[in-house]
């Protein structure tokens, strides 16, 4: 082991601001990413279906459906306490063919006397069904406003993309249900 | 004809948990705004005759009685005094998971913990000054290194394969039969609601000590309304919160799950024999967080078949499944507001 | 103990006075650069927390010693005034669990460790003169009593139902959000934030001192393991606390400024929250842990006469745990509705963690092995956390199972574990490094008789107090309940007994501490003998106000 000679005072102050100005740079970076999270964990959720978030396609992917293998769809609806609206699916269950499109209609009433603005939340479970979900057409893509007393038939689009019949993480998968919570949009609120 | 068909629906839900402590509240509740969209008659008119059908069925129902509430068997689906181990358990991946923790992860961290203990004591005794006053000056044993490495990797794997395996049967979804009921966590409460059977969301709420000593029952285990199951079906609990986060949990059905709001999760298990199962709010929700509990009573299946009719529900058959009742969505969201 | 150091301007040093000459008090401890006398700072506010925070925690067992609500609504009475609600007092009970549970964590245990302990002997075992950032590390020190002030001041502002946090130290959304108006949430969260602010500057000092300020010959695989245990707590902090900073940034803009980060209804979701805040937990417990770890196996070496068996082992394994530290945090979220391959990834990651932790378990064994042992009081406590440490270790490996943890969750099972590796490991730790380094500190010898006295009332009352919550979690009950049912009665009573014999433990140590203090034998630069071979014991006790102005030459 070769001694060193003691750095100067000098140097050491030079290195010492160096590791100062890196480790600063590090704790910045991690204070950044702990913000990045929010879109990295949105991006993540929509790649992977992580937490039942479903998939979006457009109106005109074609997709093959699987003849003979039928999926249950379950349909569930919330509304946040406090808010004036009724919201429920119209059929509580629905049977589809993988791959085939189908719609879904939720009704949506406003009870009270003033127009009220809302948003939807949703996912799917059970959540490793998320990645084969995909809605083309959703209510849920855009706010909603009703007037008072207004009721109002959305429809959503979607499909089973026939490849959860590869998945074995799926294999059991028997019924997929989609859930939506209606929540009023304040106007001090802003979508982040 | 759908008017009295909601009538005849409020009539029913007023009636209906016999011996619920508030059912009369909030079955007026339900009666109130279950009228309401009936009399707004706007939803489409095929989807009213078909509701129509099953509203008219199940109209004999009014005659159906609901079984009489369970009483519990003490030290049954709720903790015993001064127990040392997990509750009994009452379905098969309680049982597994059960098997999982006493026969393999309870011995081995015993061992694990007895053999250090020994050790210590062992180079205690055998090394202390007055027995080695020379102290070695050993500091590298390969051999014995990479043995310390690789046996608890060993133990570990032997741990993963089962336990790997409990998670595979426990998160196996539920078959499309299952029995489905829809739990909404509120501060703090639960709701209940059964969307294949036209059940709309009846709520439960703590007995207060006099009305759980006086049912027999455990108090701050005990609520009023309980969750009616069947034993020995399938069942599914989709599970969401309203206001802040609350966990569903049995312990003696080794069913544990959030209830989170703006989002679904389902949990399947099933019941292996009748019984009350009790449970308690497992996720902090605020002031009353220790006073949300839950129970569950599973009837064979007839009886809960009867339950379903004396309250106004139908039974779900293989066809009716794509219909739902007209009565669940009128009467659900609608007691939400 | 700010009149310790004070006293012993004559003891040593003869040969550079320089070395010694101390500033007047202001200027010595209000303006402090030295990182002694910060270090002595930290200890006496670690203290100073830990009766607070100590108390607390004698608060809810005496409250949860039988079933029925006995004080709550009496206490309540004092933080929400004579017309307390029940309802208040059980949001009193979720201020004391937060308070408890954040006191001991972010003002207790992390400065005592890092703060206290790592102040103090980091720089003097590589043979440095000082921190590298004196200043900054005043800075990080004066930073806590702000925090500290806001946290305790939350209490007595509306939180909610009643006045204070009431969120959990988990502080998750959306109680932390909308379930909890008024501004104690706020201030908790303020509180949150300079304290991490203090870690993460203690942080980079730490990191700059041990990478850049070490002697000549002291090479990264020659600096004791204490030192290496301070060098990743210190990355695990500054990796770990920013991702908790902008969380709870995050929570309370959610709570003032409408975003909806943690909000479903304007597209957030309340699980980022916690993955987050996760991510910043499981690190966070192993810089509790590490600096622990460090300490006892100086005291083993030291009272074993013999060199850390094993020390690259020791080193790199503490590198290991703290790496993969990381990725194992949704372990504490198995209950959230994670997919079922989620879930098996992170019970394999988490058991991962059992096999560095076993290589260190082991190694002190064999540290011990062939040794020359005396129990003197620093050894009892390090012996003691070896054990204690490896039953709250097995837990682990039994909560780690996703598939087991769907009954354990959030049961007192969790809190058994938990208290087992913190209360019983950190906190055995900090009494080990304590009883190791007073002489070195103060100049004084601790009585060894309370010392020993101490140890085994507090190791009695400990075990008597945690070890029954693991029967309460496996027979079901949740945590953070202020009221059980009857079933749980039995084990309550004992726990709360065995907290009544840890508080007499306690009463022992201050008995000691203030006896040694005033009338303790003066202690000589190693008291240890020829075990101690790290830096500090070549000095006098206490150390020269400045050491090292010539640096030593490890060879």
């Amino acid at each position: 082991m070769a001694v060193a000679l003691p750095p100067s005072p000098f140097d050491r102050d030079r290195r010492n601001r160096r590791t100062l100005i890196t480790m600063a740079a590090v704790g910045a970076a991690m204070l950044g990413l702990g913000f990045a999270s929010v879109p990295l964990y949105r991006i993540f959720c929509q790649q992977t279906g992580f937490g039942g978030t479903t998939q979006r396609a457009s109106g005109d992917v074609n997709v093959r459906a699987a003849v003979g293998h039928n999926m249950s769809i379950r349909f569930d609806s919330n509304v946040q306490p406090g808010m004036p609206w009724q919201f429920y699916p119209e059929h509580r269950t629905d049977t589809v063919t993988v791959g085939a499109r189908d719609m879904a209609i939720f009704v949506a009433k406003n009870m009270s006397d003033k127009p009220v603005t809302g948003t939807a939340s949703f996912n799917v479970t059970p959540t490793q069904a998320g990645a084969y979900f995909t809605k083309i057409q959703c209510f849920c893509f855009t706010q909603q406003t009703l007037k008072p007393g207004e009721e109002v038939r959305m429809p959503v689009l979607y499909y089973v993309d026939p490849k959860i019949l590869a998945d074995p993480d799926n294999r059991d998968t028997q019924e997929i249900t989609l859930s939506y919570t209606f929540y009023p949009v304040e106007q001090d609120k802003k979508p982040s | 004809m759908k008017k009295v068909k909601s009538l005849v629906l409020a009539g029913l839900l007023a009636f209906a948990p016999a011996t619920a402590m508030n059912s009369q509240a909030f079955a007026q509740d339900n009666a109130a705004v279950a009228a309401a969209p009936a009399d707004g008659a706007a939803a489409p008119a095929e989807s009213a005759v078909n509701a129509a059908a099953p509203a008219a069925d199940a109209a004999p129902a009014v005659t159906v009685a609901a079984p009489p509430r369970m009483k519990p068997t003490p030290g049954v689906g709720m903790p015993s005094p001064g127990e040392i181990s997990l509750q009994e358990q009452f379905s098969p991946t309680g049982h597994t998971a059960r098997w999982l923790h006493d026969v393999l992860l309870l011995p081995l961290i015993t061992i694990i913990s007895v053999l250090v203990l020994a050790l210590m004591l062992y180079v205690m005794v055998r090394f202390r000054r007055s027995a080695n006053p020379i102290p070695s000056k050993t500091s590298h044993n390969t051999l014995i290194e990479v043995i310390w490495t690789v046996v608890p990797v060993v133990i570990l794997l032997v741990i993963a394969v089962p336990s790997i395996g409990l998670l595979a049967d426990q998160y196996k979804p539920a078959p499309k039969d299952a029995v489905t009921v829809k739990v909404t966590g509120y501060q703090w409460y639960w709701g209940y609601e059964y969307p294949d059977n036209g059940i709309g969301e009846y709520v439960s709420n703590m007995l207060t000590k006099e009305q759980a000593e006086a049912n027999g029952e455990p108090y701050l285990l005990a609520p009023d309304n309980r969750m009616i199951l069947p034993a020995g079906r399938p069942i599914k609990l989709i599970i969401t919160g309203a206001d802040v986060i609350h966990a569903f949990a049995i312990p003696s059905l080794w069913v544990k799950m959030d209830a989170v709001p703006g989002r679904l999760n389902e949990k399947t298990f099933t019941i292996e024999k009748p019984g009350v199962y009790y449970g308690q709010c497992s996720e902090l929700c605020g002031a009353r967080h220790a006073f949300m509990p839950i129970a569950i009573e599973a009837l064979p299946p007839a009886q809960f078949d009867q339950w379903v009719l004396s309250q106004g529900g139908k039974l779900r058959g293989a066809d009716a499944a794509v219909t739902a009742a007209a009565a669940a969505p009128a009467a659900a969201p609608a007691e939400k507001l | 103990m700010t009149t310790i150091t004070a006293d012993h301007h004559g003891d040593h040093a003869h040969d550079h006075h320089d070395a010694d000459h101390k500033p007047a008090f202001f200027q010595r401890w209000f303006m402090s650069t030295n990182h002694k006398d910060i270090g002595t700072l930290y200890l006496i506010f670690a203290i100073i927390a830990g009766i607070i925070g100590g108390a607390i925690s004698g608060l809810m067992r005496a409250e949860l010693a039988q079933p029925g609500i006995q004080y709550l609504q009496i206490w309540a009475q004092y933080s929400d005034g004579p017309s307390a609600t029940l309802d208040q007092a059980y949001h009193l009970w979720n201020v004391l669990i937060t308070a408890h549970g954040l006191i001991m964590v972010f003002f207790m245990v992390m400065p005592a460790m890092i703060g206290g302990f790592g102040n103090w002997f980091v720089p003097i075992m590589i043979g440095a003169p000082d921190m590298a950032f004196p200043r900054m590390n005043n800075i990080s020190f004066w930073l806590l009593i702000p925090a500290f002030a806001l946290l305790l001041g939350s209490t007595f502002v509306p939180g909610g139902t009643g006045n204070g946090a009431g969120t959990g130290w988990t502080v998750y959304a959306p109680l932390s959000t909308s379930g909890s108006a008024g501004p104690a949430v706020d201030m908790a969260i303020l509180s949150l934030h300079i304290a991490g602010a203090s870690s993460i500057l203690g942080a980079i000092n730490f990191i700059t001192t041990i990478l850049n300020m070490r002697a000549p010959g002291m090479t990264l695989h020659k600096m004791p393991l204490f030192v290496w245990s301070v060098l990743v707590t210190a990355f695990l902090l500054l990796l770990a606390l920013p991702v908790l900073a902008a969380a709870i940034t995050m929570l309370l803009t959610d709570r003032n400024f409408g975003t909806t980060f943690y909000d479903a209804a304007g597209g957030g979701d309340p699980e980022l929250y916690q993955h987050l805040f996760w991510f910043f937990g499981h690190p966070e417990v192993y810089i509790m842990i590490l600096p622990g770890f460090g300490i006892v196996s100086q005291i083993i070496s030291t009272f074993s006469r013999k060199p850390v068996f094993g020390y690259l082992g020791m080193a790199y394994a503490m590198v290991a745990i703290g790496v993969v530290g990381f990725v194992v945090w949704a372990h504490h979220m198995f209950t959230t509705g994670m997919s079922v391959n989620v879930k098996m990834y992170f019970t394999a990651a988490t058991m991962v963690i059992a096999v560095p932790t076993g290589i260190k378990i082991f190694s002190w064994i064999a540290t011990i092995w062939g040794g020359s042992i005396s129990f003197k009081t620093p050894m009892v406590w390090a012996l003691g956390f070896i054990f204690l440490f490896t039953v709250g270790g097995v837990t682990g490996v039994v909560l780690a199972n996703g598939g087991v943890d769907d009954v354990l969750h959030d049961t007192y099972y969790v809190v058994a574990h938990f208290h087992y590796v913190l209360s019983l490991g950190a906190v055995f730790g900090l009494f080990a490094g304590f009883y190791y380094w007073f002489p070195k500190m103060s100049g004084r010898m601790y009585n060894e008789f309370l010392g020993q006295l101490h140890f085994w009332v507090f190791f009695i009352g400990v075990n008597l107090l945690f070890f029954p919550m693991h029967f309460l979690g496996l027979s079901g009950m949740p945590r953070r309940y202020p009221d059980y049912p009857e079933a749980f009665a039995y084990w309550n009573k004992i726990a709360s007994h065995g907290y009544e014999i840890m508080a007499a433990g306690m009463l022992i140590f201050f008995v000691n501490l203030i006896w040694s203090l005033a009338a303790g034998r003066k202690a000589e630069g190693n008291p240890w003998g020829e075990g101690a071979t790290t830096l500090e014991w070549t000095l006098s006790s206490p150390p020269p106000f400045h050491q090292f102005e010539t640096l030593p030459v490890v060879d």
